[in-house]
């Protein structure tokens, strides 16, 4: 994941959210324009009992720096 | 080896204000899989749409990624615009750019990354998508309404009305709920039986 | 009510509750007890003589308590199914075996002591619950109104059947304990609602309009009748509904701004205590007679109802509707809307028209032919599953149930059991999919392998 470094070591996030709450909730804070950090990227999962214990281990296997899980 | 078309959606200034989907688009042509990529104005105009069509036919396109506002909006319209592209609906996937990239975050170059990583996602998914069909089971053309209160009363009436068999359960020895207690009702003050 | 009785399309099943439902969407079974009438309906014609010389009175339940019916006995003159029950607990024959004289009078041989409950089963594809609502009990929570001690406090409901001319007093306004007519007669309003405390935090949206009915009917049908309303607020939201309430304040009603904070009698009168806010000002008002608009609450059973048919309840016990402003009528079950006071309190004009919306609902799914169903949905390798049936208790919707299936196994064929999911009932969660061991579970559109993909092509 390459995220931006010219400002110093910036932590890679890989965020699994709910399309229904927390993948709803990035959409609201669109809507609003909060501004927030560009270091995290989302993956829709259809709920938060969708995700595996692999994907995470997987994500840090990758090299994810933090991992976050929103449902 | 699949062929993915991607879709840069610019959103009027929305998104290209932020974003530059020309960029996305060209680094979106060197991910593996992808066949043909472009940015428009408005991917979910008629134009937008046509243009999956048109691109589809041309570079034999099997399946289609989409980045521009939240899924949750325009999910259902791609899938309609693949159908009728010719394409299953399901080979399909959609980036969020607009609310999760271009309105929440300001620096063009990090937007930018960010959106190309949300490509990169999704063309990686996409290619492992299954053709999907939707499928069907049968109804049963009679409905059953618990309680049988003005409330369950009148819902029986309207379904029965258009010819549909209802099955009404009351607990009581009598229909007629609350309201065949009550005397005269407001706001009308004629009598409830 | 006739006319839902008498309609060609309408089965009515009165005395009888659902205790059965599966099924999903376009495809329920659900099994209806039939309680025991022990009258026969195909032959009785709704006369009304066995009523006649029952030996057996109770309190009605119709009435509150504020008249007495038979042991067989149709709830209101009105009522429909026209014909009546037999209370069994009540019923001197059904209890010692003595008695019997409504079977003797029955000119019609209806009457049969042998009947038992029934259990039928039906095939349905949709569902609208219209259980209604209950009133909340305010005898166990305001010691101030006298928990229930004083017989001339009455609800509103109470009220109802005195001023209803079918009712135990033919119409006429007259008070329970002596039944005198009640000169004045006190309105309290918000009994349990929007009261954290003893009752409930919401408002019960009738009780302001109801209260204003029963006021102008105290004025009206009384000569020289007072009604005092002691009010918090008043909440006329609705199309005519001010005027109403202004209309009740020109006939005479007489309203108080504050909570009343005790009951007491006073010889055979009550005694209201309160504080007039707008004055700032301790109040006492003499009167016959206090009528408590207490709170709706769900119907009694509804929590069980719910269950069974496999939806949710709010905070308050009423019915979860998919969406507060957008799918009022929905329920996060396929195929089961809502109509009426078991979404949560609302008058009659509400209800009917929430019934309304549930039934276009309803057609709207009836009408057509077969359901689509989407596509991502979660799917079984068989060829991995070990049948360790992890998965069916984990799916939320009750979507996994276990099949045999036949392989061959070093040349012999051996039967073994498989996870299947039902097509109509998965709603693609991914819950079960995390949990498979083997990873013989899998979504559709979500699949391990793609989720993974995306992880990788995130971390490039
Ligand atoms: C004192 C008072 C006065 C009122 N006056 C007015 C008025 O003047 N105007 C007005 O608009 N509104 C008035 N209302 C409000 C009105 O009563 C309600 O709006 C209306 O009755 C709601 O209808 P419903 O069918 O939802 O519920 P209900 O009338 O409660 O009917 C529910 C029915 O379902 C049955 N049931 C419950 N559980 C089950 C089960 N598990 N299985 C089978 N059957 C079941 C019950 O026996 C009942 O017959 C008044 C309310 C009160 C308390
Ligand atoms: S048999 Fe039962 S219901 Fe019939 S008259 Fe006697 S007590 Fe009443
Ligand atoms: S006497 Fe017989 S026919 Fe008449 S109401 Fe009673 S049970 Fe029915
Ligand atoms: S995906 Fe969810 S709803 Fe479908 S079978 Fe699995 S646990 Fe049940």
């Amino acid at each position: 994941m390459s995220v931006e470094t010219s400002k110093g070591w910036e932590p890679k996030i890989v965020a699994f959210a709910c399309n229904w709450c927390s993948y709803a909730g990035g959409d609201l804070a669109g809507l609003n324009r909060l501004q927030y950090p560009s270091n995290v990227r989302i993956i829709r999962v259809p709920c938060s009992g969708r995700i595996d214990p692999q994907f995470i281990l997987r994500a840090f296997a990758m090299g994810a720096d933090g991992v976050l899980v929103s449902g | 080896m699949k062929r993915v078309g991607v879709f840069v959606c610019e959103c009027g200034t929305n998104i290209g204000s932020v974003v530059d989907a020309a960029k996305v688009a060209e680094t979106a042509m060197n991910m593996p899989g992808v066949a043909f990529a472009t940015s428009y104005k408005y991917m979910c105009s008629d134009p937008g749409q046509d243009l999956i069509k048109k691109a589809a036919e041309e570079h034999n396109l099997e399946q289609v990624v989409v980045a521009s506002c939240s899924p949750r909006m325009h999910e259902n319209t791609f899938r309609k615009a693949m159908s009728a592209a010719g394409l299953n609906p399901y080979q399909f996937e959609m980036v969020n750019i607009r609310e999760h990239v271009s309105w929440v975050h300001s620096d063009k170059d990090e937007a930018t990354q960010k959106a190309i990583d949300l490509v990169r996602m999704a063309v990686a998914k996409v290619v492992r998508n299954r053709p999907l069909q939707v499928s069907y089971i049968p109804i049963t053309k009679k409905a059953l309404v618990i309680g049988g209160g003005i409330a369950g009363m009148q819902a029986a009436l309207d379904i029965a009305e258009t010819g549909h068999q209802v099955i009404l359960v009351e607990r009581e020895p009598t229909i007629g709920g609350k309201m065949a207690q009550l005397d005269k009702t407001f706001p009308t003050m004629d009598c409830s039986a | 009510m006739v006319a839902v009785a008498q309609h060609p399309n309408i089965k009515l099943y009165s005395y009888s509750e659902v205790v059965g439902l599966s099924g999903y969407i376009g495809n329920f079974t659900v099994t209806i007890k039939e309680k025991a009438k022990y009258v026969d309906y195909d032959k009785c014609t709704g006369c009304g003589l066995c009523e006649t010389k029952c030996p057996s009175r109770v309190k009605s339940e119709f009435d509150l308590g504020l008249g007495e019916r038979h042991a067989i006995y149709k709830a209101f003159p009105q009522a429909v199914p026209n014909k009546p029950v037999i209370d069994a607990k009540n019923c001197r024959k059904l209890q010692t075996g003595k008695c019997g004289i409504c079977e003797k009078l029955c000119p019609v041989k209806a009457i049969n002591f042998e009947d038992q409950d029934r259990f039928v089963t039906e095939e349905v594809g949709a569902i609208v619950m219209a259980t209604g609502y209950d009133l909340f009990e305010w005898e166990k929570a305001y010691g101030e109104y006298g928990y229930g001690k004083y017989p001339d406090v009455i609800s509103g409901l109470h009220f109802e059947r005195l001023v209803n001319a079918s009712g135990p007093t033919g119409g006429k306004i007259k008070r329970p304990s002596d039944g005198k007519i009640p000169q004045a007669v006190a309105f309290i309003k918000c009994v349990g609602s929007r009261d954290d405390t003893k009752g409930k935090s919401y408002c019960s949206r009738a009780c302001c309009m109801y209260t204003a009915k029963h006021a102008m009917q105290v004025v009206e049908k009384i000569p020289g009748g007072e009604a005092y309303v002691f009010y918090m607020d008043v909440r006329t939201a609705g199309k005519g509904y001010e005027e109403f309430y202004q209309r009740s304040v020109e006939r005479g009603a007489q309203y108080i701004r504050g909570r009343v904070s005790k009951i007491y009698p006073r010889g055979d009168r009550l005694v209201v205590k309160s504080e007039d806010t707008l004055i700032g000002k301790p109040i006492e008002v003499e009167v016959d007679m206090v009528v408590l608009a207490t709170a709706m609450v769900p119907a009694a059973g509804a929590e069980e109802i719910a269950k069974l048919v496999g939806f949710s309840t709010d905070k308050d016990g009423f019915f979860q509707e998919a969406h507060p402003k957008l799918q009022p009528v929905e329920t996060f079950t396929g195929g089961v809307f809502l109509a009426g006071a078991c979404q949560g309190p609302k008058d009659i004009p509400d209800t009917v028209a929430q019934a309304s919306a549930a039934a276009v609902k309803v057609v709207a799914l009836l009408s057509k032919d077969q359901l689509a169903t989407e596509p991502m949905i979660a799917y079984v390798d068989e060829t991995k599953c070990t049948g360790c049936e992890f998965c069916v208790p984990i799916c939320p919707y009750q979507a996994i149930s276990m099949k045999p299936i036949k392989t061959r196994v070093h040349g012999e064929t051996v039967e073994r059991q498989v996870a299947e999911v039902n097509k109509g009932l998965c709603q693609g969660c991914g819950a079960c999919v995390a949990a498979c061991r083997p990873c013989a579970l899998n979504l559709n559109g979500f699949t391990n392998d793609q989720i993974v993909a995306e992880v990788d092509a995130l971390c490039l």
